[in-house]
């Protein structure tokens, strides 16, 4: 009778470290909610002393003459094919954010990089991400000072392309290995290995004719469609800096 | 000042994994791939502390490291999984046993996280029939699992050390 008084003190309630838990605990929720937008703005902070400086010139400059060339030639062919279908507005005016990665996962399951530039800078998510070479990802979501990159390697990972050989669309899809796939959906599509594969004319979420890679393998059809390996022109495990493109598709 | 740092030395290593797992060091790593960080952290703490708390810091580890990737897959279920798993194991007194436990252990909780990952992406894809194309990516489960077998022993030996020690009553 007396050890009423006792057992209703012993309730969890009543104990201050249960409420402590249960106040990480939601904490922590929220963090989850707000995509880690405070830890990744902490982590900016105390990474700023090891940001990158100078990058290795040679591959920088390689992989720039190389999409520059491809660039060149996919946009004088696409020039040609609009001018003769005379019916494609104008490409609008996009500007470029340079920034540098503080963060990088490209092996496993997790393929992002983390950047320098975040929403205070203008990036906004969705926003497409350039490498030298080409396609790196494209902006998942942004914090104060950073803004995170899923990789087009990533399992996350759905884009729509164009082989410009065979003017065909196809769709990329991220393994979270190294060499994303293409899916044709045409067993007698004639793609080979070499073909030059970039973005899609008709693509609602990245600007065109982008480049992304070069095809390394083609599989055997199957259940009417065809795959390839694709080789990424653009290599985020060396990548320091990026170009984030924002563009009013 | 002292007191409130060694008691809290668990919590301050704690932090430090979302740090370790954003920085990704290519030198700790093997051909792009690096060990499952927060199985090092996770296993001493719930060998020392017991599965119920093995399962609460799983649960948290999982919020932490979900909010800082941008997949829309979970590690959470693999942490907690192995939280209450790692919490039933106890320590052994032989050194080198006890180091080749944590190794063999870790690599167990590896592939269990990694496994559970594997399996939801396969999931997210069946209904697009593209999960046939996931299947080579099992190699990151394997790489994951040999360099956490690999570093565990180091690292899980060293962190009992720093557990124990915070645990330990200051005498004045």
């Amino acid at each position: 009778m007396f050890d009423i008084r006792r057992i209703s003190t012993s309730r969890w309630w009543h104990k201050k470290k249960s409420w402590a838990i249960f106040g990480i605990f939601l904490f922590l929720v929220l963090v989850r909610i707000s995509k880690g937008s405070i830890y990744k703005d902490f982590y900016f902070f105390i990474s700023k002393p090891f940001w990158p400086g100078q990058f290795q010139k040679e591959i920088i400059l390689e992989s720039i003459a190389q999409e520059s060339l491809t660039k060149l030639n996919l946009l004088t062919k696409d020039n040609i094919r609009l001018r003769e279908i005379l019916s494609l507005q104008e490409s609008s005016k996009n500007y470029n954010i340079s920034a540098a990665v503080i963060s990088r996962k490209t092996g496993g399951w997790w393929r992002q990089l983390i950047l320098n530039k975040g929403s205070k800078d203008g990036v906004e998510i969705g926003s497409t991400v350039i490498g030298p070479g080409g396609l790196l990802g494209r902006v998942k979501n942004t914090s104060l000072f950073t803004s995170t990159v899923t990789l087009i390697t990533s399992p996350e990972s759905k884009l729509g392309v164009w082989v410009d050989r065979i003017q065909i669309s196809g769709l990329l899809v991220g393994l979270g290995d190294e060499n994303p796939n293409l899916i044709l959906y045409s067993k007698n599509a004639d793609i080979k290995v070499g073909d030059l594969v970039s973005s899609s004319p008709a693509s609602t979420l990245l600007p065109p004719n982008i480049p992304i890679g070069i095809v390394q393998s083609v599989d055997k059809p199957f259940q009417a469609r065809k795959t390839a390996k694709i080789s990424l022109l653009a290599k985020p495990q060396v990548i320091d800096w990026v170009q984030i493109l924002k563009v009013n598709i | 000042m002292y007191k409130f740092f060694k008691k809290k030395l668990p919590i301050i290593c704690f932090i430090f994994i979302p740090i370790f797992f954003l920085w990704h060091p290519n030198w700790l790593g093997f051909l792009g791939f690096q060990p499952y960080w927060p199985l090092f952290w996770l296993l001493p703490w719930s060998m020392i502390n017991g599965s119920f708390h093995g399962l609460i810091l799983g649960l948290f580890l999982g919020l932490i490291l979900d909010s800082v990737t941008t997949d829309n897959f979970t590690q959470i279920p693999g942490l907690i999984l192995c939280g209450v798993l790692f919490g039933r194991i106890k320590l052994h007194s032989n050194f080198f046993v006890g180091h080749f436990r944590y190794g063999l252990i870790c690599c167990f909780g590896s592939f269990l996280c990694g496994s559970l990952y594997f399996l939801q992406i396969l999931f997210k894809n069946f209904s697009e029939s593209t999960y046939l194309l996931f299947i080579p990516s099992i190699q990151n489960i394997l790489a994951e699992v040999f360099l956490t077998g690999f570093f565990a022993p180091f690292i899980c030996s060293k962190l009992v050390m720093i557990f124990k020690f915070s645990r330990r009553k200051i005498k004045l």
